[in-house]
């Protein structure tokens, strides 16, 4: 598997203070925001006893793991052990590290030391997150208008008007998830219907 | 793994009034289908062709797939006149069934997974209690636990600093005995009896004998359900599902002692049903 940025979720899905599962390839991920915005991401795994991260809770600019209350810093660091209130947590209790960045209110995960930016896209803003049973190849097959791989753009017809679709692709172990942009000027809840619509149809396609 | 030892202890598969009462389980141990029934006016467990030896104790039916390495262990409160026997049901929970045990024996989650019942922030601080491995019986115990509770049980009022002591007595069994609410000088005895299913599912059977002839039936069994499932909710989400035994996995610190020990005993005896013996 190449390293680059994939599209683990859109910006206003993750408000300051709150935590998601997020996922880069196969690695399972905790991404979060801080409560003045800071944004992280790791491994969903506390290093403790291996409780998913994900499921945690943010107070201030912390992330403390639901299993125990181990507090985590934006860095990574655990800050607290809560059954040990006394104690100074050594430097090596820390939540392996993720890449996440956030463009186009679009948030990017990969492996940290990425050299280049995430993907530019440019005039578009976020509709939704939309997640199928399907392959990639069953969607091109319904709206043939798209095209690509990592990144499926195409201009399609909705509302009576053509306009500029993007949906960024997310492989899941079976299906896929999209997080999907419109034109600045679209209207963004005829494009969720429609997006249900080719949600519907890819399906149908793979019961059939 | 499968172990000769693995085979030889003895397992939960079944809780005893509802195979009396006429009900067939149908169920797997070790990844093994068996079947539990009565039989010429005996419960009976067995596989597709071959029959197990029984063991009807603590409310429960007890099997052994291979040849018993010894008998079943020992509850002698279970006997102690006045305590009330609850059979709670079972749980069944996607996880490890040494982690269900490992569980069972840690106290630090309480404030943050059992909040404001068995533990409240900013009481999170676990004391140093003492662990080891009794001779003679060979389980695993840990003393001297103390641990400040909102509401211990059922039958507390209020918070109070509870008393514990844990015992490991098999490799997917633990019981503990803690300040009984209503009369101080006592312990309440709880038990888990996790009946592994496969390496990464297991059925918990809870079972408990109180002083409390006050609270109705119900309401003790939906306590500690209510209890079970918050517990459920972390079980699921561990990673890896099976028990890390090697350590580097994971990082313990001196409130983990019982789960080292525990680790460490069921290393050391090959118990290794649920469990992963190399860092993936």
């Amino acid at each position: 598997m190449t390293t680059r940025w994939i599209a683990t979720g859109l910006s206003h899905d993750l408000p300051n203070g709150a935590v998601m599962a997020g996922q880069w390839q196969a690695t399972e991920l905790a991404v979060w925001r801080s409560a003045t915005g800071k944004l992280a991401a790791w491994k969903d795994r506390c290093p403790h006893r291996g409780m998913r991260l994900s499921h945690g809770f943010v107070r201030g600019e912390t992330l403390s793991c639901i299993y125990h209350g181990w507090v985590y810093g934006t860095d990574g660091g655990c800050k607290h052990i809560p059954a040990h209130p006394a104690l100074t947590p050594p430097a090596a209790i820390c939540a392996e590290g993720f890449a996440c960045v956030e463009a186009n209110g679009v948030l990017w995960l990969a492996p940290v030391g990425m050299a280049e930016d995430p993907p530019r896209l440019v005039d578009l803003r976020p509709v939704r997150t939309l997640s199928l049973t399907c392959d990639l190849a069953t969607i091109l097959g319904v709206e043939p208008a798209l095209g690509g791989s990592d990144i499926i753009r195409g201009s399609v017809r909705i509302g009576g008007q053509d306009e500029e679709i993007c949906l960024l692709v997310q492989p899941r172990p079976n299906g896929i998830t999209f997080h999907a942009l419109c034109s600045a000027r679209a209207d963004v809840v005829q494009v969720s219907r429609w997006l249900e619509a080719l949600r519907r149809s890819a399906e149908e396609k793979v019961a059939a | 793994m499968i172990t000769p030892q693995v085979l030889n202890e003895w397992y939960p598969v079944a809780m005893a009034s509802q195979i009396r009462a006429g009900q067939r389980r149908e169920t797997q141990l070790l990844g093994i289908p068996v079947t539990v029934k009565m039989s010429d006016g005996a419960v009976a467990v067995h596989g597709e062709s071959d029959s197990f030896p029984v063991m009807e104790r603590f409310g429960h039916v007890w099997t052994c797939l291979g040849s018993p390495a010894h008998d079943l262990f020992a509850v002698p409160e279970a006997d102690q006149p006045g305590r009330r026997l609850v059979d709670v049901g079972v749980v069944r929970v996607k996880c490890s069934p040494l982690r269900a045990v490992e569980n069972f024996l840690d106290i630090a989650h309480f404030p943050f997974v059992h909040t404001d019942i068995l533990g409240a922030e900013p009481h999170t601080e676990v004391n140093r209690y003492e662990v080891q491995i009794r001779e003679g019986s060979d389980e695993v115990w840990a003393t001297k636990v103390t641990f400040y509770q909102p509401q211990a049980a059922k039958s507390a009022e209020g918070g109070i600093v509870t008393q514990y002591m844990y015992r490991v007595p098999a490799p997917t069994v633990s019981v503990l005995y803690k300040t009984c609410p209503v009369m101080p000088d006592a312990w309440d005895v709880i038990g888990i009896f996790v009946q592994p299913l496969t390496e990464e599912l297991c059925d918990v059977w809870p079972w408990m004998a109180l002083f409390d002839d006050v609270t109705p039936e119900a309401e003790l069994i939906a306590f500690q359900q209510m209890i079970f499932l918050q517990d459920r909710s972390i079980l699921e989400n561990q990673i890896p599902r099976l028990l890390p035994l090697d350590p580097g996995m994971e990082i313990p610190t001196q409130a983990d002692l019982s789960s080292i020990a525990y680790r460490r005993w069921l290393k050391k005896r090959g118990l290794t049903y649920g469990a992963q013996m190399v860092a993936a």
